[in-house]
């Protein structure tokens, strides 16, 4: 589970050359852009049904709160 | 003796072509396997694929595919194994379409959904797939959409491949913005009329008269096949490395008037 999430998540912020970890601050990633959020948003909503506002989203630091986002 | 410089060179790049079975798209391949390129020829028409690689250097370098664009699946086997067999990806032609001349009055909606699937969402995903993570060499590279001078310009009978072509003119446009950051250059080219198997059976080529007609359009006359191979050279190589977002007319001076 853990992993899946993690492969969906460098597959949507596009990381080939690093792993990601729960503490990540994953708007630091030098891959990151606005169309990788669209892209996670997008990721959210078809692999875990989890939709999250924009609002919302900005609260999320770390690749744990993304976690936890699907959790609930 | 010392190497000659060539900035149109595609040496040690593995450059997709689809609909390379004929017409424009076998050019491409027979010129970008004559400037060094590895090719990945995708297209429907088995026989004629079969020729293409008896006409491009090389052949047993290159990788080949009969495969229907529209099933996306199977697109993603197959690039992802020509991937694995022959590393990433520098270049993307996309080529495969379809012609017509078509009045308002005759159109329904089934052909405009044919037109749609095979000139603009086949180039669309295959596309997407190329640039998939890991498919891409990381350095980059050029993909090309195949527009039209109908893309912009209006001919009666042409609204609907008008359409297409217009579509693939602004994907471009906008995907050159949202791949630059991963210097994957976007371009589309717009041909004159060009004489090749999808439209020498079409009215303004195969009737002498309308294709008289059509001749004066083109300050130039008709293209050929190579016209438009070689400008993909240039699109492909690293002399366009400042082009993204554009599109090239390669027309005969059709559009100038």
């Amino acid at each position: 589970m853990e992993q899946k999430f993690f492969d969906l998540l460098k597959e949507a912020i596009e990381i080939e050359d690093h792993d990601v970890n729960m503490e990540d601050q994953f708007r630091e990633y030098p891959e990151w852009s606005s169309l990788a959020y669209l892209s996670i948003i997008a990721m959210l909503d078809e692999e875990y049904d989890v939709q999250i506002e924009e609002a919302e989203f900005k609260k999320l630091r770390t690749v744990g709160d993304l976690y936890n986002a699907i959790q609930k | 003796m010392e190497k000659q410089f060539n900035p149109f060179s595609l040496n040690d790049k593995n450059i997709v072509i689809s609909g390379a079975a004929s017409g424009i798209g076998r050019q491409c391949a027979i010129t970008c396997s004559k400037m060094g390129a590895k090719l990945i020829l995708l297209d429907l028409n088995e026989a004629g694929l079969k020729e293409t690689l008896q006409l491009v250097e090389n052949g047993s370098e290159h990788f080949s595919a009969v495969i229907n664009l529209t099933d996306y699946n199977k697109v993603e086997e197959i690039i992802s194994f020509a991937v694995e067999k022959m590393g990433r990806i520098s270049g993307l032609l996309n080529c495969a379409g379809i012609s017509t001349t078509l009045p308002l009055k005759n159109a329904k909606p089934e052909t405009l959904d044919k037109f749609f699937q095979i000139n603009v969402y086949t180039a669309y995903f295959l596309t997407q797939t190329v640039c998939k993570m890991g498919n891409f060499s990381k350095e980059g590279g050029s993909i090309v959409f195949f527009s039209s001078a109908a893309g912009q310009y209006g001919e009666s009978g042409k609204s609907i491949y008008g359409m297409t072509k217009g579509a693939l003119y602004s994907c471009a446009k906008s995907l050159a913005c949202e791949l630059s950051r991963k210097n994957i250059r976007v371009n589309s080219i717009s041909p004159g009329v060009i004489v090749t198997p999808i439209n020498q059976n079409l009215p303004h080529i195969a009737d002498p008269e309308l294709r008289k007609q059509t001749e004066a359009l083109h300050l130039l006359g008709l293209g050929n096949p190579e016209d438009i191979a070689n400008a993909c050279v240039y699109l492909l190589s690293d002399a366009s490395r400042w082009v993204t977002g554009s599109n090239l007319v390669v027309d005969g001076g059709y559009t100038t008037r």
